[in-house]
């Protein structure tokens, strides 16, 4: 806590790796400010450095490489909107890039690492990345190492740590033919969600052959319940079916956030509502 | 035009920043303040507690003191001494060279609190043995006030029928997007303060801060620039006016604070809890009403919030011909943050009781929503009405009204499209809401006016200046005035300029509240230029060798009969040079001052007590289309409509802006705004994430439609425009989706109608339903 905070701003990977290992806890990475500054401005953070990795020009955009698409962590969501790449190969992600809350202003300045490196469980980016099977990309100590987003994604408590940085999220493209959607329920326009799935379905003519299934909003941390649903494979989507998977995605919320999105009973039933549209979008898009 | 200067762009050389600190605790016992550790910040110049400032200043003044009506007064102190009554109360404050200063070292100050239970529930403070809000009071009551009218035991005893609807609505408020501001300028060489700040009531406020800073009058200026909104929020009594001026003249230094949005969201409004009674015919005639009503006010403070609660009982029944009334108000203190003033001012909760319990026997007698409203409407040749609580309603055509709105929205349209929808398996809703807003409102012995005075120059040159004593909350009445003024001189419009809201130029007057600005502000305006008209047409007359019947001004050009013409520029410079020939038939400068005071206000008490404390009644429609779904519980609005009797219209664009954004407030408080509390009453709602206004997606096609019944008693027929529309929308949204989930049986009357709250509405209904079905 500081009246008088240090600013640094390295130009390089490297530069970057280096000031934050030289640093305490009090160290405040700062990208698009979208979640930095309005607790700075609230009062509520007032850290001694700010490192600013806005110039590091090596973390920003999308390109292909060794078959995988690799979107560095200062990419926008607006860029991961537009993107010809991330339309065209990964259209569940672009899709979700479009539904975060805030308006244009949120969507020009926030990033896609902000967005998940704060791990907040209302946020719209990472349930799709993670039916998406993505991984990403952390530099600590000097050397960059790759893991997965769901291995990252175990503790909301920790996050990457002030001396690792996230570089950039890989993906694979979607698999041709595979439906997807992402559907977001939200109490009011613009606001947070209070409760949202992101779905990949692969079918088999009219039989589900698999089917992968992210929910956010509804608890600390967004849920892969592909598991849980395995038994959908190989069946035909009927009002049935859908009946019965809403029920055990609800089963499956355990522990269901009560916040001003809304008390914990409705959010759990809401995780089985968007769930069931979800699959039932991606299943009518899949060829 | 121009550019629009707020008060924050107000800053002078040498200007300081203050931070206040709050109350992290809603009861508690202050053992101590310790301010050393903020004093040894650099930067900081001066710290204050709450020890040192109630020697200082007075305490603060009430805008409407509940002692004088019979209730109980607290002693209201800027920062709070010995004790806190609620989360967020002002303990202590830092002035800096910069906010940010400020802000550090403010929380450097340790303050040893003794925590003690709060009450927060209204119906637990009036429990005997519940903890004490103001600690010398007997009672958590500032007072209980009857309404009674007729004999509504008989009405009781003669109904088909009783009704009973629990209304419960929440804590919600009105959020300017500009928060307070208030920057204080102390002059040492004349010992004067000048207070730059969003007041709504400049000339009142300075009286208020001549009493709590030991100052006369004509040592202290207000000046009001352009404000940012205010609906009723920047009515005077917070702590921060007076500390503000406090602080500059101990630091010699223009101390500027401006509130920031959590702040800004601890002043509360309007959380009532209604039991309604309807006694009915089975036609659906309304005999009797009953509601002993409770009002969660918050802890006692000297703005004018609390008496929300008064007018919700006065205004009962609304635009219905009931005379049995049986109605109570409890106005209770708690621990929970005050109140002040919101739109509305307590008649929005007058119609969400009505409109919902009416709905609610409507479908109980399956009677069509529309029939019984018009069933039991005041007729339109019943008019001027007395209320039977003392009111005297000036004009209306209630029916017409609604005719009007129904006709706006496409009502047997809807109707007809519910019925196809149902069988798709949607849910669409059609609802009915119904306001009366008395507007201009004012009470004896306080600084609510009923009157107002403005000046009207006109300069050798022959531009126009207007002062006003009425001020504007930024809701245009200054373009009206001005088109009043443009009209009644005959002069173009753009020759004019309106000056409101400084002590030192305009004349005494009372501000912006209760929908007056226009009627009387308008008002007086219009007989000061009727006589600065009459001595320019007496030059002109001279100097045209004319009668002064015989000549006339339009636009500027002034002309007599025989066909000669001259510019208003050279008659009024020759009105003041040539003030002994041409223009001794005159008293120079052009220049009057008058004041309109509209009739049928009554202050002195009827045979039964009742005074009506208002000149106008402005009254509308409201009829909301939505579609709720479901699985979900979300409300979609498809469509609305209002149709508005606020008397003449002076300006469509400016009465329909009003309108509009009353509904915008409606359909918040409706759905989303809510302002929470934890156990200990700590307040949860922070910000805009928490406090959940309607986005404009969220907003539907609004279709308004106006039918004037112009006011008898007021300037060209006026009534209030701008308070009305809150309740009646707020209920249309309600009614129409508890019509939507008629199939159900969901009946909500506690707001807001959150998603989860609808869907839980619905689950409990199904609920029931299936064990009617297993018991049968």
């Amino acid at each position: 806590m500081s009246l008088y905070p240090v600013f640094a701003r390295p130009r390089s990977l490297d530069q970057a790796g280096e000031v934050l290992g030289s640093l305490s806890s009090g160290a405040m990475i700062i990208a698009g400010g979208q979640e930095v500054m309005p607790s700075v401005n609230y009062g509520m953070l007032m850290p001694e450095v700010y490192v600013d990795i806005g110039q590091v020009k090596e973390l920003r955009g999308i390109t292909e490489a060794d078959g995988a698409i690799h979107i560095g962590a200062l990419t926008v969501h607006r860029d991961v909107q537009d993107s010809d790449v991330t339309r065209s190969q990964v259209p569940l992600l672009a899709y979700a890039a479009a539904q975060v809350g805030g308006g244009w202003q949120v969507h020009n300045r926030g990033t896609i690492g902000g967005n998940i490196v704060s791990m907040h469980p209302l946020y719209d980016i990472v349930p799709s990345l993670l039916a998406l099977d993505a991984e990403v990309d952390v530099l600590k100590d000097g050397t960059v190492d790759r893991v997965s987003l769901s291995d990252l994604m175990k503790d909301a408590s920790h996050g990457l740590g002030s001396e690792a940085l996230l570089v950039r999220v890989v993906i694979k493209p979607m698999p041709s033919g595979a439906g997807w959607a992402y559907e977001k329920l939200k109490i009011t326009a613009g606001g947070y969600g209070s409760a949202n799935a992101a779905a990949i379905v692969a079918m088999d003519g009219d039989k589900i052959a698999s089917l992968r299934l992210v929910v956010g909003a509804v608890s600390e941390l967004p849920q892969d319940l592909s598991q849980v649903l395995s038994n959908c494979f190989g069946q035909v989507w009927s009002d049935s079916l859908a009946s019965a998977l809403e029920a055990k995605v609800c089963d499956a919320i355990s522990n269901p956030l009560s916040d001003h999105q809304g008390d914990g009973n409705w959010r759990k039933a809401m995780a089985g509502v968007v769930a069931r549209r979800a699959v039932a979008a991606a299943i009518a898009k899949a060829r | 035009m121009g550019e629009a200067v707020y008060t924050n762009d107000f800053n002078f050389p040498g200007q300081l920043h203050a931070h206040v600190l709050r109350s992290p605790h809603a009861a508690a016992k202050i053992k101590s303040v310790d301010v050393s550790g903020a004093e040894k910040v650099s930067g900081v110049v001066r710290v204050m507690e709450g020890a040192e400032a109630a020697e200082l200043l007075n305490p603060i003044p009430h805008y409407i003191d509940p002692a004088v009506f019979g209730g109980r007064s607290a002693k209201i102190r800027c920062l709070a001494k010995d004790h806190v009554w609620c989360f967020g109360q002002p303990v202590a404050v830092v002035v800096a060279e910069d906010k940010r200063t400020a802000r550090y070292a403010a929380s450097r100050i340790v303050v040893d609190y003794e925590v003690t239970t709060p009450v927060i529930d209204p119906e637990e403070a009036v429990k005997d043995g519940a903890p004490k809000v103001v600690p010398d009071w007997d009672a958590n009551m500032i007072m209980q006030v009857p309404f009674a009218n007729g004999d509504a035991d008989a009405a009781f005893e003669a109904a088909d029928r009783v009704i009973k609807t629990d209304v419960k609505v929440h804590r919600f408020s009105t959020q300017p997007i500009e928060t307070r501001t208030y920057n204080a300028v102390y002059d040492a060489g004349t010992e004067s303060v000048t207070l730059y700040g969003t007041v709504q009531n400049p000339h009142p406020l300075r009286n208020v801060l001549s009493k709590i800073l030991r100052m006369p009058e004509n040592k202290i200026r207000i000046h009001a620039p352009v404000i940012g909104g205010a609906f009723g929020m920047k009515m005077h009594g917070h702590p921060e006016e007076g500390l503000m001026c406090l602080l500059s003249k101990v630091t010699k230094r223009p101390v500027k604070w401006v509130e920031d949005r959590e702040e800004c969201l601890l002043i509360g409004a309007r959380e009532q809890v209604h039991s309604v009674e309807l006694a009915v015919k089975d036609d659906g005639t309304i005999l009797g009403l009953r509601d002993h009503y409770i009002a969660n006010t918050g802890a006692p403070s000297a703005c004018p919030g609390w008496g929300m609660a008064f007018l919700t009982g006065l205004t009962m029944p609304g635009p219905y011909a009931v005379t049995d009334l049986d109605v109570m108000l409890s106005a209770v203190v708690t621990n929970k943050p005050s109140w002040n003033a919101s739109r509305g001012y307590g008649k929005e909760v007058t119609a969400l009781a009505l409109e919902l319990s009416i709905e609610h026997a409507a479908r109980e007698l399956g009677i069509d929503p529309v029939d019984i409203r018009m069933k039991n409407f005041i007729a339109k040749d019943q008019f001027p009405y007395d209320s039977p609580t003392g009111l005297i309603y000036d004009s209306g055509d209630y029916a017409g009204v609604l005719e009007k709105a129904l006709e706006a929205v496409g009502y047997e349209d809807w109707k007809a499209q519910q019925a196809q929808a149902r069988k798709e398996g949607r849910y669409i809703g059609i609802g009915i809401g119904y306001e009366l807003t008395p507007e201009g409102g004012t009470l004896p012995g306080t600084m609510v006016a009923g009157y107002d005075s403005s000046s009207v120059r006109v300069g050798p040159d022959g531009s126009v200046r207007v002062l006003t004593g009425v001020t504007t909350p930024g809701s245009g009445n200054p373009t009206g005035i001005a088109q009043i003024v443009a009209d009644e001189l005959g002069v173009p419009l753009d020759s004019i300029e309106v000056v409101q809201g400084d002590t030192t130029t305009c004349p005494y007057g009372f501000g912006n509240s209760s929908g007056r600005s226009t009627i009387v502000g308008g008002g007086s305006a219009a007989k000061a230029a009727q006589e600065v008209r009459a001595k320019i047409i007496k030059v002109a007359a001279a100097l045209l060798q004319a009668k002064d019947e015989d000549v006339t001004m339009v636009n500027g050009v002034i002309s007599s009969k025989g066909g000669a013409s001259i510019d208003l520029e050279e008659v009024c410079y020759a009105c003041y040079t040539r003030a002994y020939d041409v223009a001794s038939v005159i008293e120079p400068p052009l220049e009057a001052t008058a004041t309109f005071k509209p009739g049928l206000v009554r202050h002195t008490p009827n045979e039964k007590g009742q005074i009506n404390p208002y000149p106008s009644y402005s009254n509308a429609a409201y009829v909301a289309i939505s579609e709720v779904d479901v699985d979900t519980g979300q409300v979609k609005l498809l469509k609305f409509s209002a149709a508005h009797d606020c008397g003449k219209v002076i300006n469509p664009i400016l009465v329909e802006g009003q309108a509009c954004g009353a509904i915008m407030f409606g359909i918040g408080g409706a759905m989303s705004e809510n302002i929470e509390f934890d156990a200990n009453g700590r307040q949860l709602t922070k910000n805009f994430m928490d406090y959940v206004m309607p986005r404009i997606g969220d907003m539907p096609h609004v279709a308004l439609a106006h039918h004037d019944s112009p006011n008898p008693v007021t300037y060209m027929g006026l009534k209030g425009a701008g308070e009305a529309g809150v309740g009646g929308s707020a209920a249309a949204v309600v009614n129409s989706v508890n019509n939507a989930l008629s199939s159900f049986g969901v009946m909500m009357t506690e707001l807001p109608l959150t998603a989860p709250r609808v869907w839980a509405a619905i689950q409990e209904a199904k609920k029931s339903a299936g064990s009617q079905r297993e018991g049968a």
